[in-house]
């Protein structure tokens, strides 16, 4: 019988832990105090009563609430974005948002809606965003119309509508974003698109609907900022059907899964009588690519041609003088000399990134490019012997050059005279050859941001950056330094101007004390992932007000003459170091707790020494060290103590041994 | 007496995981991609929130490019960016690693990218991958999907049996 008393005892008292652990379990995730509240995948069934009156904020995915009326958010009234994504809701009944006027943003999204109340979006002053994606509409007249004026955008993917026709009494006025994707939409009547005319300045999106038919004139003296037709097979009934229309953007790209169409210069036939600023094409196969493909084009300010299976362009192509940008990344040219440059003489972007073959840069290819001032080149296996000025030669306003993610490219002195107005250049991740002693950026008068990250650098070249007056922000990460350190004379001796300076992940053991004396006007230094120790951070002694990352280096203990460098800056990083907790760092982690305004990280910021405190955050060390005058009290009291009794022991020993005598 | 105290004790030790929601901290069931002759393909998944649905439609040791396959899940992340990591493992040691774009803002791949949180997404269609052979062996394959946030969107832990 006591057995099972026990028994039924610890029953439950198992039971009553359990319960413990499970509504902590269902805790909401605080972001911002009183505001902002993460409530995701915890199954509730309402809204727990540990959020505040206050929220604004609440992201309320993945629980389940089949039916929300009035009562289900009435304590919340500040509610100014509300995601109720996959919550199972069934039914939105009358007034469900009655007291919610600052609500802003409404997610739905994924929910199998039966029915929503005429009443159901009563109550904001100003609903701006609507998601009813993937919620089982088949027709727009499911949407309650009523208190939406204010809508901004309204997202419908997902659904089973074939018409996009507005109801009459839905109110359009303030729409600008109005999405479609991936419904059943196969063909628009003048009456579709004339419901649409309340809205100015609207971006439509029927991706994923395969377009099949448009009504002659259906679009006509109409504008748009963006049409998306993703996906649709034949891109001819959207030329014609569009025709008369002003439209900022098209995207008419098509994707991996969908059955090529071959698109040849009659599909294009409809884009003469068409205002259009930019085209997207990508993945989409050229029939007959000849001079003429794009003669429909002339007003054309933006073409993308993304992983158009383009091996080269025809030389002689007839209206696109006033193409501006052009990308034809993920193409597969050999020769840079294969896009014909000469075709747009008014380009200022060209985007040539992920070549799929090694891409040879030629000599001259660009030349007759005048006025680009971008050209990225990325990840497009380049190797060049000896860049660039041959290669650019004549951009003399080129701004923003991008080589990064290639093989191998050699630099002699001033590689760059051919573009002389450069101010950013990225060779991140690209395997530099600098024979010593060369300077090969020499002369980039108004060069401002250098990446150099992992580009194999030979870093004892003290000349390397010569020639950059202007240049503020250097990123030197993932470079070695002769025996992980920086001396006193150095590479960054150069740049004065410099600002912010990236040295991390370099494996650097030491820097020298002198090392960045001449670099007076920097605010952000990033040291973090090296083998560096406390005396490193003499070499910042001349920099006050800095971003300093120390972050993931050998930093054990800092001695005090070091901490004053330290107050001098404004935020340091200083987590992921095998800190020492123990009395001989006693004056760095005072300083710790009375700077801790300064500090960034203080989670990852913790003690690796003793081992009792491995893993303890370092604002929560409490250390005594030294004596306190209480312990001083008792110590002397001791030896008083001890004293006495010596001198009496010796008493009676004496007395003792000359008894006998 | 004692056996029914037991018996109660257990089953309060044991309930709250067997009937928590959603069967959390559990392990997925192991599915089969695909199965023939030579090669056998299981998955796992390794995203404790959720399982998802995927098949292979030929499955031979000599494969082919351009697979078919079919997926199916719940999107817990928007995926307009989406990114591949594979980790490929023979004998506990790795021997491939490598991260492939499927969805980027400047190249939405397939169909589905762009597609929000809270969607179901079912996708049959090609992979563009290129033919290969895969050798005799035992070999674990960790594929994780996640998004411009490094959000998860799926895990899987595959077994690959080629004999």
């Amino acid at each position: 019988m006591a057995s099972l008393i026990i028994c039924c005892f610890l029953v439950v008292l198992f039971s009553a832990c359990h319960e413990v652990s499970s509504t902590s379990d269902q805790l909401c995730i605080e972001k911002e105090a009183n505001k902002t509240y993460n409530c995701e995948n915890l199954g509730l069934s309402e809204i727990p009563e540990t959020l505040p009156n206050t929220t604004e904020f609440l992201e309320f995915s993945f629980n389940f609430l089949p039916t929300i009326q009035n009562t289900t958010f009435s304590r919340l009234i500040d509610l100014t974005f509300l995601d109720l994504t996959r919550c199972q809701i069934n039914w939105i009944h009358d007034d469900t948002f009655q007291s919610h006027h600052q609500l802003s943003t409404l997610i739905l999204t994924g929910n199998p809606l039966i029915f929503m109340a005429e009443t159901a979006f009563n109550g904001p002053k100003s609903l701006k965003h609507l998601f009813l994606i993937q919620t089982g509409i088949s027709s727009l007249e499911f949407i309650p119309p009523h208190n939406l004026e204010n809508l901004e955008s309204l997202h419908l993917g997902s659904n089973h509508i074939s018409s996009i026709k507005l109801p009459n009494d839905f109110p359009a006025g303030n729409l600008k974003v109005l999405d479609f994707q991936n419904n059943a939409i196969h063909y628009f009547s003048r009456e579709d698109v004339n419901s649409l005319k309340q809205a100015t300045n609207l971006s439509l999106n029927f991706n994923g609907n395969d377009i099949k038919g448009i009504e002659p004139g259906a679009f006509s003296s109409q504008f748009f900022q963006s049409l998306n037709f993703g996906g649709t097979r034949d891109l001819s009934v959207i030329f014609s059907g569009l025709r008369n229309s002003t439209i900022q953007s098209l995207w008419l790209g098509t994707f991996e899964d969908i059955d090529n169409q071959y698109l040849s210069s009659a599909t294009f036939q409809g884009l003469c009588d068409t205002s259009v600023e930019s085209i997207n094409l990508q993945k989409h196969h050229f029939s007959d690519f000849s001079s003429t493909t794009f003669r429909c084009f002339a007003q054309l300010q933006n073409l993308d041609l993304t992983a158009t299976h383009l091996q080269e362009l025809p030389s002689g192509i007839e209206g696109m003088n006033s193409l501006k940008k052009l990308v034809l990344n993920v193409n597969k040219f050999d020769q840079l000399c294969q896009i014909n440059a000469a075709n747009f003489p008014s380009l200022t972007h060209l985007y040539v990134k992920g070549n799929m073959k090694k891409l040879h840069l030629g000599t001259g290819c660009l030349e007759k490019l005048e006025n680009l001032q971008k050209l990225d080149l990325s990840h497009s296996g380049i190797e060049a012997s000896d860049c660039c000025n041959l290669q650019l030669k004549n951009l003399p306003r080129l701004q923003s050059l991008n080589l990064s993610y290639n093989e191998l490219i050699g630099f002699q002195r001033e590689a760059f005279q051919a573009c002389p107005q450069l101010e950013i250049l990225d060779l991140s991740f690209t395997h530099l050859h600098v024979s010593a002693p060369q300077s090969p950026f020499q002369n980039l008068h108004h060069l401002k941001i250098l990446n150099l990250s992992h580009s194999f650098l030979d870093t004892s070249n003290q000349l390397l950056l010569a020639g950059l007056p202007d240049l503020r922000h250097l990123n030197l990460q993932g470079n070695r330094f002769q025996d992980g350190s920086i001396p006193k004379n150095n590479l960054l001796q150069t740049v004065g101007s410099l600002e912010i300076l990236v040295l991390s992940s370099s494996d650097l053991l030491s820097i020298d004390q002198q090392a960045f004396h001449s670099l007076d006007k920097m605010s952000h230094v990033d040291l973090s992932h090296n083998n560096l120790t406390s005396n490193s951070i003499d070499a910042l002694s001349h920099l006050k007000g800095i971003y300093l990352n120390l972050a993931a280096n050998a930093i054990g203990i800092i001695s005090p003459h070091l901490l004053s460098i330290l107050s001098q800056q404004s935020t340091i990083n200083l987590s992921h170091n095998p800190l020492d907790c123990t009395c001989s760092n006693i004056h760095f982690l005072t300083w710790y707790k009375e700077n801790l305004q300064k500090l960034e990280d203080l989670e990852e910021t913790v003690c690796a020494n003793p081992p009792s405190l491995q893993g303890v955050q370092l604002s929560d060390v409490r250390l005594s060290c030294g004596i306190t005058p209480v312990g001083i009290l008792f110590l002397t009291v001791f030896f008083l103590l001890v004293s006495i009794l010596l001198i009496f022991a010796i008493k009676f020993f004496l007395r003792w041994k000359y008894q006998h005598i | 007496m004692n056996g029914l105290a037991a018996a109660l004790l257990v089953w309060t030790l044991i309930s709250p995981s067997g009937g928590g929601h959603g069967g959390r901290g559990d392990m997925w069931p192991t599915h089969v991609a695909c199965r023939n002759e030579g090669l056998e393909v299981f998955y796992q998944s390794c995203d404790p929130l959720q399982d998802f649905g995927f098949s292979v439609d030929q499955c031979s040791r000599k494969l082919q490019p351009h697979l078919s396959i079919r997926f199916g899940i719940i999107l817990r992340e928007d995926i307009r960016e989406l990114f591949l990591d594979v980790l490929l493992l023979s004998k506990g040691a790795s021997v491939l690693n490598f991260s492939y774009p499927i969805c980027e803002d400047d190249l939405p791949k397939f169909s589905f990218c762009g597609r929000r949180k809270g969607e179901q997404v079912y996708y049959a269609g090609p992979v563009d991958n290129s033919s290969f052979d895969v050798p005799e062996g035992e070999y674990q394959v960790l594929l994780k999907l996640y998004n411009e946030n490094h959000s998860t969107v799926a895990c899987a832990n595959v077994t690959v049996i080629a004999s």
